[in-house]
């Protein structure tokens, strides 16, 4: 029997020698080259689009206006949204699985935008671009692009409407506000709250503008998850502690969904609506725009960022380097990644009609 | 005789499970407005009879016919014969315990008023019904605050609801105490005389003997008479004739016993019950078994047997409250299962299938499972080991199967309790507690698990055999004791056992008479 | 016929769930080949096998605890809770006070500990329910996690990562492979031929009948064969790839528990305590002690889940673990494990777990949408289980069995349910 393990673990090793003698072609990969060196591909060539679960409008349309983009540029587009509960771990499976279909872009609207390193690494191990859709991806070398609204911006537009907007229906102070803010695990949720932070903080100490609750730190002000149920949440909390006998003249909500949510509570408790602001310009805000209840919404029309970002797929497939207008401020931990800022529109009813004439949706809303 | 019509009579019932034939070709007759008691040893058939009548066991699952007012019943289930107004009570009752008393008599068969439950007509119809049964209390109480002779009521009056023409009564009077037994046989009384028939099972003789009209005796499966009570002038003696009246000698193998000394003695076993604490289950007990002794330990269904080998066995029912066990000349103190079975002890259980054995093993593990440490060598299972143990007890046991791979779950009974005779004998016992070591085995099998006691004895260990068949005992053992109530109420040597000499003690409820 | 027969009772392992654990088998083969057509060869492609490791192994070793506590006849709904807490805990620990990553991986271990022994001894020693136990550990450690980590992303250090996205490193000649895979390969080969021959030595000591020459060397040739084939697309990835760390993290941790589970006292109690807690009490098993064990096991493999899906994802964030208990339970049944307890393999758990990771990864490069990969994987969760169900109605179950049915005379015999003796298991309390 000794013999014949013997002979066994033989043929064993032979086979496998065997094997190994015929087949070799082991791939180097590109080992993390970054951008320069392009030399394009196929115009035919897979392109990969990873976005977050399908919570926001935003995201589902983002889905589509890629899919479909993509198709008229000539490329083949594999759309995907991570699922609803286990997010982090879908994305980055898809993100694996684009990598093995051998896609030459992929764009990346992150869930968790720490959470993805390893994924981009080994898109760019496999020769792939990996271009950051609206959330930057962190702590890695392996981002090529980033493109989205300029955000700090959005959160100067959303604080400086507020304040408009309170001196419109009182003119004289001091207002008392509550400030909102989004995901802590969304880069973009600080980035809002210190656009926003850069208008009101002096308003703040000069007493023109009282935080009543106290609550100004972004980690007592963060909604878990962009859930509109956690904003409700909490404003009645607000409500019920600080506005007893208080007036609330404002509300610094990073978007329309946690607006929304906010002016429902104002609502449930009997009390006049404040100005709130907002972000994304949804259907149901904008309708509550009109209506008079939200104050203003942020014209990021998705249609521009997607439309920029396929013109950089498409530079990238020619060979060339796209167009960036920002190399300075996007350091995401591991390098300044070159980015592609889009200039955000603040809306309120009286700027509504003229922001979304270009909107097959929105403008009837307007009318 | 035939002056009073017949309302029952089955005829030529046969009913076989797969390796046991529990029923065959047995013969009943019940006139209408009697009261008719079946009697029989704990296995004999009666609870298999009544419910092929009831329909838990449906038409053609058995042989025989079912006659009932004269036409042909064939009972799909429950319900159908509930339908003809044969209502079963059983032993365990069917009664839920945070629902009210109202609740209870009308569940699945509520009063209904449109599409919601009447339950002002089901509260007023329920007091209708406990008057009938002689029972005050609110219908609202819940069934778990009242007594268990109460709960028989419910249960008599859920029976009532249903509209009864022949009411079943399992063991009635088993768990009652003697006012509420007595309350329960004169309400029996005043239904005969109200024209309703009645079949009761009992164990208690003396009540059967005041009560019933006719008896029919089963025995292993079949009719051996049916006695009219005030005719025949039957008296207790008489049934227990009928119930254990065999040759006794011919079902077990020739044996000479090689008695040595006392090696376990336990003294003044007192234990509670593990849910109501005010309840003891056993009483100031006290045995001894001598080495290459076979001991009996007879009683009666719920006479405390059963908890007063397990609480020795590690402790394992019940709440200890006094008493010394005694091995070897040293006191020991058994806490755990595992205490007991490294002290030499081995308990063999009632239930094979329910805690004998895990259904889901093959045969060898098995055999090993309650001394692992015999096949483990450097804390690694022995395959080798473990095969060969389990083969060894195959052959020297004769449990019938291909190999020791096949699991439990294939076996016939008799060979699943020779696996779990092996599965304790593995452990090397000193003191086998065998409980009711033989039931549901057949007759071939009984006398090969005799012979296996035997043996065992023979290599001086001390073996107990419980059991509720009496001949069994006296066939078996060498000395047997009476159990009641958890007391040991007498202790009768070989020589001088008889069934009704041990009937009369096992039913007694007095302090140990020594004969 | 009767070679196939022999086949059929022969070919994996020699115990009565073999047929089961050959329709896995058979399953999981034929989802892979599937895909394989689907995907044009990309589900088998070095990179894609890497991946496809890489994304399951936190899942397969929760599904190697899960499979304990399930045969014990409990359920732990707490392990994505318990991976997130101590995900953020290590990140934390090696962010905030600079352990060494060596120490963070021990002390996560503990942390585990810790946890398992507090689940371990409401359900052992109280009785609660694990169901309940694990369920208010779920928002608990769930709850912890979000307190400790504010709900912020904590990224970890590179040595760290190596648990989660790391390789062996590329030593020796230049093969064209990855040497240490080949090493590894050529002994999982060896290892399988050894079985093997003690296998048959351990038969014929037991002097029970021989498994047929034939089929052992066949066996041995399909095992080898399908080692030395994955062994060489492992090694022959992009040149810094190889078998991935988390994978050999897997298989010792495979290999150690099924040792366990079949070869010790300890593992043949946790089957004992699932097939009849009463009967395994009465033959001395400690009821408390075999429960309080497993679970207390599975939160310490929870707690290294959670650490190798941290270092795969280079940061702790505040969504891990969401939903990890429900593929490990979902892997365990798939496997072939009981609802009731008492039956399961390890093995049958990891091939249930693969049987899902193909399933995903091949309708991701199918480019199926996360939605329509939900209901997919729902619908075979059912259909796995309820075919058990079935089966388990019908009496035992073969693939090849069923195919064979009609030439066979034998018909199965329904396992006696002797006596008619159809009542209740006498529940007796325990007390004290």
């Amino acid at each position: 029997m000794r013999k014949f393990l013997g002979k066994s673990v033989a043929v064993g090793a032979i086979a496998m020698l065997a094997l190994t003698a015929c087949g070799s072609g082991r791939d180097e990969g590109s080992s993390g080259s970054g951008s320069g060196d392009a030399k394009g591909f196929p115009a035919n060539s897979l392109i990969g689009v990873a976005l977050p679960a399908k919570t926001s409008e935003n995201w589902v349309l983002a889905g589509d206006l890629f899919t479909n983009g993509l198709k008229e540029a000539g490329f083949q587009a594999d759309v995907q949204y991570a699922g609803a509960s286990t997010t982090v771990a879908d994305q980055q499976a898809q993100i694996t699985a684009m990598v093995t279909k051998g896609a030459k872009v992929i764009v990346i609207g992150a869930t968790d935008a720490a959470q993805l390193s390893t994924q981009v690494a080994a898109a760019h191990q496999a020769g792939a671009k990996v271009i950051a859709y609206d959330r930057l991806i962190l702590n890695t070398p392996d981002v090529d692009y980033y493109v989205a609204f300029d955000n700090f911006k959005v959160g100067q537009l959303q604080g400086q409407a507020l304040l408009d907007g309170m001196k419109a229906k009182k003119p004289n102070g001091p207002y008392n506000i509550e400030l909102f803010s989004g995901s802590p695990d969304d880069n973009n949720s600080k980035v809002f709250f210190e656009g926003a932070m850069s208008v009101l903080k002096p308003e703040i100490d000069k007493g023109n503008v009282v935080v009543a609750s106290g609550q100004t730190d972004i980690k007592q002000t963060a909604i878990q998850g962009w859930k509109a149920e956690g904003a409700q949440a909490r404003m009645d909390q607000l409500l019920t502690s600080t506005y007893g006998n208080k007036e609330l003249d404002g509300v610094l909500s990073p978007n329309d969904t946690l607006a929304r949510a906010i002016i429902t509570s104002v609502k449930g408790a009997g009390k006049p609506i404040p100005v709130v602001s907002g972000q994304d310009s949804e259907v149901e805000s904008v309708k509550s725009i009109m209506a008079g209840e939200q104050y203003m919404t942020i014209n990021k029309d998705t249609r521009n960022l997607v439309k920029q970002t396929i013109e950089m797929v498409k530079a990238l497939q020619a060979g060339n380097t796209p167009q960036v207008n920002d190399t300075k401020s996007y350091n995401n931990g591991a390098k300044v990644v070159d980015t592609y800022l889009l200039p955000p529109v603040a809306v309120t009813k009286a700027n509504a009609a003229e922001a979304y004439a270009n909107d097959p949706k929105l403008a009837p809303l307007t009318k | 005789m035939s002056d009073v019509p017949i309302l029952l009579e089955m005829r030529s019932i046969t009913k076989e499970f797969p390796g046991v034939k529990a029923l065959s070709d047995v013969n009943l007759v019940v006139r209408a407005g009697e009261i008719h008691a079946i009697v029989g040893e704990n296995g004999a058939g009666k609870s298999t009879l009544m419910k092929v009548l009831s329909g838990v066991y449906p038409y053609g699952s058995y042989d025989g016919a079912i006659f009932y007012r004269g036409e042909e019943m064939r009972f799909g289930d429950i319900r159908a014969s509930e339908r003809a107004g044969i209502v079963i009570i059983h032993q365990e009752l069917a009664l839920i315990p945070h629902m009210s008393i109202t609740e209870n008599i009308f569940l699945g068969n509520e009063p209904r008023k449109g599409g919601a439950i009447d339950w002002k007509a089901a509260n007023r119809q329920a007091l209708e019904l406990m008057a009938r049964v002689g029972l005050r209390e609110d219908p609202d109480t819940l069934i778990k605050d009242i007594g268990v002779g109460k709960q028989q009521l419910v249960e008599i009056a859920k029976a009532f609801a249903k509209d009864v023409k022949l009411l079943i009564l399992d063991e009635p009077t088993a768990a009652l105490n003697e006012d509420d037994s007595q309350h329960l046989l004169d309400l029996l009384r005043g239904f005969r005389e109200r024209g309703i028939t009645s079949i009761i099972i009992s164990h208690k003789l003396n009540e059967i003997e005041a009560i019933a009209d006719r008896i029919t005796i089963i025995r292993d499966g079949r009719t051996i008479e049916t006695l009219d009570v005030k005719a025949d002038g039957v008296n207790e003696d008489r049934i227990v004739r009928g119930m254990v009246g065999r040759e006794l000698h011919s079902r077990f193998p020739d044996h000479t016993p090689k008695i040595g000394e006392v090696f376990f003695e336990v003294r003044d076993w007192t234990v509670r019950h593990p849910i109501s604490a005010e309840r003891l289950v056993a009483k100031h007990s006290n045995f001894v078994v001598r080495r290459g002794e076979i001991v009996g330990f007879a009683g009666l269904m719920g006479a405390g047997r059963t908890e007063l080998a397990m609480s020795v066995f590690g402790r394992s029912y019940g709440v200890y409250e006094s008493g010394t066990i005694i091995k070897d000349g040293k006191e020991i103190v058994l806490k755990t299962v595992a205490d007991a079975i490294h002290h030499g002890l081995a308990y063999v259980s009632e239930d094979r299938k329910a805690i004998g054995l895990n259904l889901l093993d093959d045969i060898k593990t098995s055999t090993v499972a309650a001394k692992l440490s015999k096949i483990t060598r450097h804390g690694v299972l022995d395959q080798v080991k473990e095969y060969r143990a389990a083969e060894e007890y195959r052959q020297s046991l004769r449990i019938k199967t291909p190999t020791v791979d096949d699991g439990v779950n294939t076996l016939s009974g008799g060979n699943q309790q020779k696996v779990v005779l092996a599965k304790w004998m593995f452990t090397d016992p000193d003191l086998l507690i065998l409980d009711e070591p033989t039931r549901g085995i057949d007759v071939g099998a009984k006398y090969e698990i005799y012979g296996i006691i035997q043996r065992l004895a023979d290599q001086g260990k001390g073996v107990i055999v419980i059991s509720s068949e009496l001949p069994e005992l006296i066939g078996l053992c060498d000395r047997i004791y009476t159990v009641s109530e958890g007391t040991i109420t007498g202790e009768v040597a070989r020589q001088d056992a008889d069934p009704e000499t041990l009937m009369k003690l096992m039913t007694s409820s007095k302090k140990m008479q020594t004969r | 016929m009767s070679r196939l027969k022999d086949l059929q009772k022969n070919l994996f392992g020699g115990t009565t769930s073999n047929a089961r654990q050959f329709g896995m088998i058979f399953t999981l083969v034929a989802i892979v080949v599937l895909f394989q057509i689907l995907t044009d060869g990309l589900t088998l492609r070095s990179d894609n096998l890497i991946a496809l490791f890489q994304q399951n192994s936190y899942i397969l070793i929760l599904a190697i605890g899960m499979l304990m506590v399930i045969v014990a006849g409990h359920i732990d709904l707490s392990v994505g809770s318990v991976a997130a807490f101590t995900g953020i805990l290590v990140a934390k620990s090696m962010a905030d006070w600079n352990l060494p990553w060596p120490v963070a991986i021990l002390f996560g271990l503990a942390i585990g500990a810790v946890i398992g022994a507090w689940q371990g001894f409401w359900v052992a020693y109280i009785g609660v329910p694990a169901f309940i136990v694990t369920l208010a550990g779920m928002l608990l450690f769930r709850g912890g996690n979000q307190f400790i980590g504010n709900a912020n992303t904590i990224p970890v250090p590179e040595g760290f990562r190596v648990i989660g996205s790391g390789f062996l490193p590329e030593t020796g000649p230049n093969t064209g492979y990855n040497n240490l895979t080949l090493l590894l390969g050529l002994a999982g080969c060896i290892a399988v031929v050894w079985r093997e021959l003690h296998a048959r030595r351990v038969r014929r000591e037991m002097n029970a009948e021989p498994i047929p020459m034939w089929i052992s060397i066949l066996r041995m040739a399909v095992m080898v064969g399908v080692l030395v084939f994955v062994t060489l697309r492992f090694a022959s990835g992009r040149v810094g790839t190889s078998f991935p760390v988390s994978g050999i993290i897997l298989v010792a941790l495979v290999l150690a528990y099924s040792f366990y589970t079949r070869n010790t006292a300890g593992g043949r109690h946790i089957y004992a305590v699932g097939g009849n807690s009463r009967a395994a009490e009465l033959s001395g098993v400690k009821l408390k002690r075999v429960n309080f064990y497993v679970m207390m096991n599975m939160s310490i493999l929870a707690a290294l889940a959670g650490m190798i899906f941290v270092a795969r994802s280079a940061a702790s964030g505040p969504q891990d673990g969401n939903g990890w208990e429900l593929d490990a339970i979902a892997a365990v049944f798939i496997g072939g494990a009981a609802v009731s307890g008492g039956i399961g393999t390890i093995s049958g758990s990891i091939v249930g777990g693969l049987v899902m990771a193909v399933l995903n990864n091949g309708l991701q490069l199918m480019g199926v949408g996360a939605d329509r990969v939900q209901i997919i994987k729902g619908l075979v969760l059912l259909l796995a289980v309820a075919l058990d169900v079935y089966n388990k109605r019908q009496g035992r179950f073969s693939v090849i069995g069923s195919i064979t049915r009609t030439f066979r005379r034998d018909t199965p015999t329904a396992p006696p349910s002797s006596s008619g003796a159809e009542r209740e298991p006498a529940k007796t309390p325990v007390a004290g």
